[in-house]
């Protein structure tokens, strides 16, 4: 094994990328890059892959399009490494409470699993999870060159780090922008909002503007990763604290009610009937249908929007940052999903895992999974978590959405968002199930949105004094 | 002579009680491990704070955690929410039964097939129930419920997402899939009633109101009874069709005792609040039915 530059490996793997967009076929790319190359890629890392050969590991994942991928090219992860893996698949609640329950009896079922970075600080409070420092300081298990760390999007892996020590490893991930339907906003003589309040605005004229349109969507399904996942960039928008100097929450705040009082005006006014229960799902899907004007979601939606077999909006649509909140502030969401190595598991396993994790993680794999035909009619994965991929030329022409997405995409996640965006304590299970509910009370009018966050901060005082 | 064949008698006596236990223990040891087991752990667990986002505070709290209770607005919320759903449903599922019981008891043509398409909600799975339910029957404009209403001149209405009409629909869901329950036991027992009251009643009673509410009626009181019991201990420990409609939402407004008691318990990870909710929801279950029960063995004697 020759030791070989970040320079040429990435020229390489560049030339390697460029065969799949110059033959056109993703899945003889994937091959010819597997089983020719025979992981010529992965051999450039300096580390023995086989050194736990034979070791079986189960790890659980959601059902999403990026990890299926990732399990339809983990067998050449076995092929490399002579290291099983079993997957559970289970949608991301169930999987959760799976992990959780899995963590709380030590019964180290699961070496790893698709983690919702929140929930880490709870994994270090409880000792459940090794830091991966132990892994990605071993020379024996990291060739720290070849890997390149520091390419990985900064702030996920920010997110994904307690006290300044990483405990999961960005697999993928997402940013919130706004989406829009580009022929409407020409039809009127739109500019692509540049405040909330403008985009309220737009929201108001393009309402039923055909009889049935609605004029904007955002989550309004209870739930920490669902109303608790937009919420909180209206919040920071409006220049909102989650806590004072001593700790004491401050939802209930001034910007805490005027971004609440903000969100509801928009959806009960202007957004589709029974939007009180959408998720991502059905709002993209109401948008693919031309039943909702714009919408404030992932930006991975893009890739079923452009998808003329799927959407009615595929090339009409627009993509753009968020708009400027009060404080000045554009304010995206920050995600990932991440992978964790269980810490009771036993030693080869740990290696076993955390060689996975590695392979998964690095460019090589990043790249041949973002376009990746898991069936035919698969789509490219918009959340790969490398800085290197996303300025990739190569990659962009697949993403290539409109002449921008790209950058917006990569500036929302770089500069429109921050570690703490929603409040990264152990104590986040409860404050995410407190808020969502005051969120969708507030939105449901069952209380003001003053009374539901006045309820919400007494339950977050009371969940953190109790600490 | 006689000592030592009762002591032989003894001994074939005491073999035989050792193999009956024999025989019955593996049965009784499965018994213990799969109710007996998980019920004292529940109640311990009850007496401990178990918070898995705070470890350091974990420990034996003693009655700390019901004393929270008295406490937890969100908690008496829904115990309120609890009495209405248990009672409005268990009421309507009675009435409606008996109705239907009625309807088919005189006999009519088809009423086989009727019969059996009667009965098929409650053959389906309770999430199953809440989740046709919440896509294809009560989706604003394009559900089944939605698309009648609106064409009926009544408009779409907010099914699952005004509170009070989030609650009508998860009581519609629960008495839709469990009135075929009260229907069965009722027919059965209107068609195990002796003749001759019934021929007598013919001749004794000018009405068929009168008929059947001073003859029938109280035939069919210790069937009511029992409906009573098994659909309120069912509907005090709803979940799933509720947890796959609403998942307790809008914000809390269908949110039952034993929705509170998930989202304790699982996504705020605070077990051991969690199973002092899940034991006041036990002892609300068991001293509902032991008043029933002593309304049946009033109705017997």
């Amino acid at each position: 094994m020759s030791k070989v530059t970040r320079r040429q490996f990435l020229d390489k793997s560049m030339k390697v990328g460029g065969l799949v967009f110059a033959s056109g076929i993703a899945p003889a790319f994937v091959k010819r890059a597997f089983s020719e190359d025979k992981h010529a890629a992965y051999l450039n890392a300096k580390i023995n892959w086989r050194q736990v050969e034979g070791t079986r590991i189960k790890v659980l994942v959601t059902p999403a399009h990026y990890f299926n991928k990732f399990r339809a090219i983990t067998p050449q992860f076995e092929e490399l490494s002579g290291i099983k893996i079993d997957f559970d698949i289970i949608p991301p609640r169930e999987m959760r409470e799976k992990a959780v329950l899995d963590f709380g009896a030590k019964s180290g079922n699961y070496a790893s699993h698709t983690a919702d970075p929140m929930y880490l600080s709870l994994y270090e409070a409880n000792k459940w999870v090794e830091p991966l420092d132990n892994f990605l300081n071993d020379p024996k298990l990291t060739d720290k060159a070849w890997f390149d760390l520091d390419d990985i999007i900064p702030l996920w892996r920010a997110a994904d780090s307690v006290n300044g020590k990483l405990y999961g490893m960005p697999a993928e991930g997402e940013a919130t922008i706004h989406v829009y339907n580009r022929e409407l906003y020409e039809q009127k003589g739109f500019k692509p909002p540049e405040t909330l309040s403008e985009f309220m605005q737009t929201a108001k004229e393009l309402n039923k503007i055909d009889g049935k349109i609605a004029g904007a969507a955002i989550r309004g399904f209870r739930g920490a990763g669902q109303n608790m996942y937009i919420w909180p960039s209206l919040f920071l928008a409006w220049g909102g604290k989650w806590f004072d100097a001593n700790g004491v929450p401050l939802v209930n705040s001034e910007p805490g009610i005027k971004s609440l009082e903000y969100y509801c005006e928009l959806l009960q006014n202007y957004g589709p009937a029974g939007v009180e229960n959408w998720n991502w799902p059905e709002i993209m899907e109401a948008f693919a249908g031309v039943n909702v004007a714009q919408f404030i979601d992932s930006n991975s939606t893009a890739s079923i929007i452009e998808n003329p077999k799927k959407s009615k909006m595929a090339g009409k649509t627009g993509y753009q940052r968020w708009p400027k909140g009060p404080s000045g502030r554009r304010v995206s969401s920050i995600w990932n999903w991440t992978m964790p190595v269980n810490a009771v598991l036993p030693e080869k396993q740990k290696i076993a895992t955390w060689l996975y994790i590695q392979w998964l993680a690095s460019r090589p794999t990043q790249f041949s999974s973002a376009v990746f035909k898991e069936n035919p009619d698969a789509v490219v994965r918009t959340g790969v978590n490398r800085v290197s991929i996303w300025s990739d030329p190569e990659y962009r022409k697949v993403i290539n959405f409109t002449p921008d997405y790209a950058d917006v995409v990569l500036t929302a996640m770089k500069e429109d968002t921050d570690s703490d965006w929603r409040p990264r304590v152990p104590q986040w299970p409860k404050i995410g199930e407190a808020m969502a509910v005051a969120i969708q009370a507030a939105l449901v009018k069952q209380k003001t949105p003053k009374k539901a966050l006045d309820d919400a901060n007494a339950t977050i005082a009371k969940v953190m004094k109790r600490s | 002579m006689l000592a030592t064949s009762l002591s032989k008698k003894v001994k074939y006596q005491k073999q035989w009680e050792r193999f009956g236990y024999a025989m019955i223990s593996p049965g009784m040891i499965f018994l213990v491990l799969v109710t007996t087991v998980p019920l004292v752990s529940l109640l311990v667990m009850s007496c401990f704070r178990l918070d898995l986002t705070y470890p350091p505070g974990n420990g034996w709290v003693g009655l700390e955690n019901y004393l929270e209770m008295f406490k937890d607005a969100r908690f008496w919320y829904s115990i309120r929410l609890t009495v209405v759903y248990t009672a409005i449903t268990v009421v309507l599922q009675v009435v409606v039964g008996l109705c239907l019981a009625m309807a088919f008891f005189r006999g009519f043509r088809g009423q086989g097939l009727m019969r059996v398409s009667v009965l098929l909600p409650m053959i389906l799975a309770p999430v199953v129930v809440g989740l046709a339910w919440r896509t294809l029957i009560l989706t604003p404009e394009y559900g089944i419920l939605d698309y009648i209403s609106i064409l009926l001149g009544f408009g779409s209405k907010p099914w699952l997402v005004d509170p009070t009409w989030a609650l009508v629909s998860v009581i519609i869901i629960h008495t839709w899939q469990w009135t075929p329950f009260a229907f069965l036991v009722f027919l059965a027992s209107l068609n195990a009633m002796p003749q001759e009251p019934l021929e007598a009643a013919l001749l004794d009673t000018r009405t068929s109101w009168q008929r059947f509410r001073y003859i029938i009626l109280p035939m069919l009181r210790p069937a009511i009874v029992i409906v009573l019991i098994f659909r309120t201990m069912i509907a005090l420990r709803a979940f799933a069709a509720i947890f796959s409609a609403t998942g307790g939402g809008p914000g809390t407004a269908t949110e039952i005792l034993n929705l509170y008691v998930y989202r304790v318990s699982f996504n705020s990870l605070d077990l051991g609040y969690g199973a002092a909710l899940g034991t006041v929801l036990l002892l609300i279950t068991v001293g509902v039915s032991m008043v029933f029960f002593r309304m049946r063995r009033s109705s017997i004697s």
